[in-house]
């Protein structure tokens, strides 16, 4: 055991270390969790998640690929296909794009293809965003791609207790599991409970209740909700805010019955706002009992039409900001739209 | 055994096939592997080879004929093999008699809606227009473009609409355990135990206990889900009344006899408690009890439960009082302080769901206070907005009536000088020899 | 002094018993097809299919020395490896009939049909697919200490897929118990090797990865036999990958959809004078392994196997629609 004991009850951790715990506790359980990755190992990953683990657990488990996305994710499938539960890092989300006939064509569809008789419990781990300045082919935020995959699960963890629940209950799980880190989340601190606990899988979690308007948000977005909320509550608007946590499965009890509360929806990602998270649940809700319930059209804020620029301001612009997000919600909750 | 020559499926999405001419007669000498007909498909046209050696006979598909795959079209005899064509109609079925097994199924046609048309209307406004059994035109909208939105519905039907389903708040807290928590002040006499109303906590008791001045003994028990006792789930009032009844038994051990004070659903709980524990009461004092008729302003509750913010919860706290100016900004901000815990709101909320369903006292208490024997009082303000005193006229009880004009739901907020002389009238009589 | 031993290797390194199954298989893999094509033609199977009708050799042998733990990863010509590792061709065809006894539930078809009891870890639709999956699969055998070597067999088309090339770099720097088979057939559905590929022979790339190469007659068991001998033993060592290259010919076209516009019938003819299992008998027969009675002893009973197996697929069950989202997940989603 490593020296974090004695823990209290308000142990306070980063996301990212949040991440590393539940990967050491893993590892240190399980002798068939390995992770794998584009240096991960000494150089401790492209934001320091891995960190020291390769001098914990040795480089024949904190294994640094060749920069070979498609193959390596590849053989994170077929280890998991035959015993092995391998963690994978992507560099970047953006370079899912690179094994997607690994991640979309074999991962996802073996277990259906096979009739059940075979398993793939791998997780892939995809730091994702943007808002640090490293443009169109780093910054791109990629969760609905996943969600309209069959056979992945696809999880957004937006707080260090979550981050870590979260790897936790993707290594349980006996699927693939996608595991979208937000780089903006990584350094944000917040409380970690010790040990081995597990974040379920497919469950929104309201993080603010309210009456006049529902804003469904993920990741760096519920933060940026949260705080439109706060200002939005000082006008004497209350409105409640919906931590989505899992895009797929997709927590629909949460949100239609928030809805039928408040009777008006916004929905706040990261990705394109066209063909996005918010188009799949907007028309969960327009299809479902709740839709009685709507006294306004479905708001969605996401991200600009155009890939994520480099200019500082234009990346500002290009996706919801708490500004955006306060006047977005301040115009529905006030009957404008 | 003659060989089937059948037309064969040359392509994924292939389900019949032209035949476009035959190689090989009727009766003649074929050679496997040779071409023996033509098909076309919706794609391209190419060459079937003999699948065997002999001769053919019992050609059934002509050029021109569409022949569904797998179809029997001819048959191949082997040299001096007795051709022995079976009897009856030929193989290949023309294209009318092939089943589709791909067809779907027809799909009924769905009752038509009398469309509104031209009205702009939200869903919500649509259903609660529905309920009301009024069509849309009998409102004016007020939203963009004119669209009607449920409060323009509302308003004309002077009433909230009625939601499709039970509205419910999101499951929020989870239940704790253990027993209701209380305070003890040390002093003399017999001592007051104290049970506060719906939303408040012993901290409410401040100004009365200002006016009571500081030498008697006082026991304060908070609800639960209110001030520091855990968020017990709530089931109906006998659920609440049995915790209260432990908690009395557990506060009050030293004591051979005490006497009860309640407010609101504090005072119903004083009645319930008094009810059971008789010979351990010196004396009652109930103020603005509920549980004395079905009538109760269940809105005022649940928007105080509910309250996220001071600007929510003033309107609401405004309506407890006689004048609204008795509660102030700084009142009602530190009422919401206390009040910041989303669980603690939301373990209310239910609370009040469970004892007032559909905006109705659920539970009776004019039995109780029918059978009372110890000295007992009743102060009500003339103004409660939420429990109004008339339902204590309705009633049968030896109780001594204090109807206060001025005061509203919370007399021993806003006058507590009147209420403490009140009861400490009736304590003296009741401590009075016999 | 005794006289070298100059039969070739699969007669002097196997037992009669295991060479006879072996013929046994490859007129089973013949007839299988066969009937598979049958069915295909008469509308009982639908979608399409990859016949390796003339590749019997390179999928029996290179499966001679393997276990049920030992793993294979299959393409989408790869009816012959399933039975060549031990399926069972009732079950096979009623995954081809969609069948719910199918070895895949009637999820998988043709192109996926897998037995992973037996080790067979899928065959698989996407040219290359199956390359790192078994770079995987040997990599779980090293990590849990095990002596399982994994199989990848891919076809001439997959060695210019970047997979590939990642796959074999990762197996050679990880030393990884992994042989990889490439069924050169020569032509990616239409594009012949010559077209599509610059080196001459495909066991040429073997060099970039810093492992063994070889290219042998595809058609001749005992050579390919030989060959994967020989790289299963340097794999069990822990040496690492090979790469072996069969040299081989499909008689029938890419798919059911192929007009075989781009080779010529005398080209086609010219293979299929070459029948690997023609040429396997005649050399157990040669060698006192089998006389002309027990071949056709053999040969009756694949007619007989497969059509049993027929008449076990059209007496099977189709799914029920209503499980069409069952096996998506480990547990169906609330």
């Amino acid at each position: 055991m490593n020296a974090m004991t004695p823990e209290s009850a308000l142990r306070t951790l980063t996301y990212a270390e949040a991440i590393r715990e539940a990967m050491a506790l893993a590892m240190e359980a399980d002798p068939t969790v390995i992770l794998m990755g584009e240096d991960i190992g000494v150089y401790g990953g492209a934001f320091q998640v891995t960190l020291d683990l390769v001098d914990r657990f040795g480089p024949d488990r904190v294994m640094d690929t060749p920069i070979s996305e498609l193959g390596g994710a590849g053989v994170a499938v077929g280890a998991a296909l035959t015993g092995l539960k391998p963690i994978f890092e992507f560099q970047f989300s953006d370079f899912a794009m690179l094994a997607m006939e690994q991640i979309v064509n074999q991962a996802a569809k073996l277990r259906y293809m096979l009739g059940g008789e075979a398993s793939v419990p791998v997780v892939f781990r995809l730091p994702s965003g943007s808002g640090t300045g490293a443009a169109a082919q780093h910054s791109q935020s990629i969760e609905a791609w996943f969600g309209h995959v069959p056979g992945l699960k696809v999880l957004q963890p937006s707080t260090p207790e979550d981050a870590k629940g979260m790897l936790l209950a993707a290594l349980a799980d006996p699927d693939p599991v996608m595991l979208f880190e937000h780089k903006l989340l990584y350094k944000t601190k917040g409380h970690v409970p010790a040990g081995h606990y597990l974040t379920p899988i497919g469950k929104a979690v309201v993080r603010r209740t309210g009456t006049d308007l529902t804003i469904v948000a993920g990741a760096i977005m519920l933060h940026r909700a949260l705080e439109a909320a706060d200002r939005l509550a000082a006008d004497g608007i209350d409105a409640e805010v919906i931590d989505l946590r899992s895009i797929r499965p997709i927590d629909r009890d949460t949100i239609l019955a928030s809805v039928r509360k408040t009777g008006r929806l916004m929905v706040v990602y990261e990705g394109v706002k066209a063909f996005g998270v918010g188009a799949e649940i907007s028309a969960m809700v327009a299809e479902s009992d709740a839709f009685d319930f709507l006294d306004a059209p479905i708001l969605r804020l996401g991200a600009a039409d155009a890939p994520v620029p480099y200019n500082p301001d234009l990346e500002r612009a290009s996706v919801p900001q708490v500004d955006t997000i306060e006047a977005a919600a301040r115009r529905l909750a006030r009957r404008e739209v | 055994m003659p060989v089937e020559v059948i037309l064969p499926k040359v392509d994924m999405d292939m389900s019949h096939g032209t035949l476009a001419t035959w190689h090989v007669a009727e009766g003649e000498t074929v050679v496997q592997g040779a071409a023996l007909f033509d098909i076309e498909t919706d794609k391209a046209a190419m060459e079937v080879e003999a699948p065997a050696t002999g001769r053919l006979h019992a050609i059934s598909a002509k050029p021109g004929d569409k022949v569904a795959v797998g179809t029997v079209i001819a048959l191949i005899y082997a040299d001096g093999e007795a051709v022995d064509l079976p009897a009856g109609p030929a193989h290949a079925l023309p294209e009318a008699a092939v089943a589709v097994a791909a067809e779907l199924p027809a799909v009924a046609p769905v009752a038509a809606v009398a469309p509104t048309a031209g009205l702009r209307a939200t869903p919500a406004a649509r259903a609660a227009a529905r309920g009301a059994g009024l069509a849309l035109e009998a409102f004016t909208g007020t939203g963009p473009q004119g669209r009607i939105q449920r409060d323009d519905v509302t308003a004309l039907l002077g009433a909230p609409a009625e939601p499709p389903t039970p509205l419910r708040m999101p499951a929020v807290w989870s239940p704790q355990d253990g027993p209701l928590q209380f305070s003890h002040r040390k002093g003399a006499g017999i001592p007051i135990v104290l049970i506060h109303g719906f939303t408040a906590d012993s901290q409410s008791w401040a100004p009365l206990e200002k006016a009571l001045g500081p030498d008697r003994a006082l026991i304060r028990i908070d609800l639960p889900g209110h001030g520091r006792s855990p968020r017990r789930r709530v089931r109906d009032f006998a659920d609440l009344a049995r915790m209260m009844t432990e908690a009395f038994d557990e506060a009050t051990r030293p004591f051979e006899a005490v006497h009860l004070l309640g407010h609101s659903l504090g005072a119903a709980l004083v009645l319930a408690t008094a009810d059971i524990r008789a010979r351990r009461v010196a004396s009652l004092s109930l103020i603005a009890p509920a549980g004395l008729g079905p009538e109760i302003d269940a809105d005022t509750l649940t928007g105080i439960a509910r309250a996220t913010r001071t600007e929510s919860l003033a309107p609401w706290l405004r309506r407890l009082t006689a004048t609204p100016d008795a509660i102030s900004d700084d009142y009602a901000r530190a009422a919401m302080k206390q009040r910041s815990d989303p669980a603690l709101r939301a373990a209310q909320a239910d609370m009040a769901e469970a004892l007032f369903p559909d905006g109705v006292q659920a539970f009776d208490l004019r039995p109780a206070l029918s059978r009372l024997r110890m000295p007992a009082c009743v102060i009500w303000g003339r103004q409660d907005h939420i429990l109004p005193y008339r339902q204590l006229l309705a009633a049968d009880g030896e109780v001594a009536i204090h109807l206060l004009t001025g005061a509203g739901h919370v007399p021993q907020i806003e006058c507590p000088d009147r209420v403490a002389r009140i009861v400490a009238r009736s304590l003296a009589a009741a401590e009075a020899p016999v | 002094m005794t006289a070298p031993d100059n039969r070739p290797f699969a007669i002097r390194t196997y037992a009669p018993e295991a060479l006879r199954e072996a013929l046994r298989r490859m007129y089973l893999i013949r007839r299988f097809e066969e009937g598979a094509e049958d069915s295909y033609t008469r509308g009982l199977i639908h979608g399409t299919m990859h016949l390796s009708i003339g590749q019997e050799a390179s999928a029996m042998a290179t499966c001679m020395e393997l276990t049920d733990d030992d793993k294979i990863t299959s393409t989408h010509r790869g009816h012959g490896h399933c039975i060549a590792k031990g399926a069972d061709v009732g079950r096979m065809f009623a995954e081809f009939f969609g069948k719910e006894t199918g070895y895949c539930h009637g999820r998988g078809g043709s192109m996926h049909i897998a037995d992973v009891k037996t080790g067979n870890l899928g065959a698989n639709g996407i040219v290359g697919g199956g390359l790192p999956i078994a770079v995987g699969a040997a990599l779980s055998a090293k990590r849990l200490g095990k002596s399982d070597v994994t199989i990848c067999f891919f076809g001439d088309g997959a060695n210019n897929e970047g997979a590939f090339h990642e796959s074999l770099n990762m197996a050679s720097i990880w030393k990884l118990p992994v042989i990889f088979v490439c069924e050169n057939n020569q032509y990616g559905m239409s594009t012949s090797i010559r077209q599509s590929t610059a080196v001459a022979r495909i066991s040429d790339r073997a060099a970039s990865y810093a492992m063994p190469g070889v290219t042998v007659d595809g058609n001749d068991f005992s050579a390919v036999a030989e060959a994967v001998h020989h790289a299963i033993a340097r794999a069990r060592a822990g040496d690492g990958p090979s790469l072996v290259e069969n040299i081989t010919y499909r008689w029938r076209g890419h798919s059911k959809s192929d007009r075989n516009r781009y080779r010529t019938k005398d080209e086609i003819e010219e293979w299929m004078t070459r029948d690997p299992i023609a040429r396997f008998q005649g050399e157990l027969i040669a060698h006192g392994i089998l006389d002309e009675g027990g071949a056709n002893a053999i040969a009756a009973a694949a007619v007989a196997g497969m059509e049993a197996g027929i008449a076990f697929a059209k007496a099977s069950p189709s799914p029920a629609v209503s499980d069409v989202t069952r096996y998506v997940y480990a547990e169906a989603l609330g």
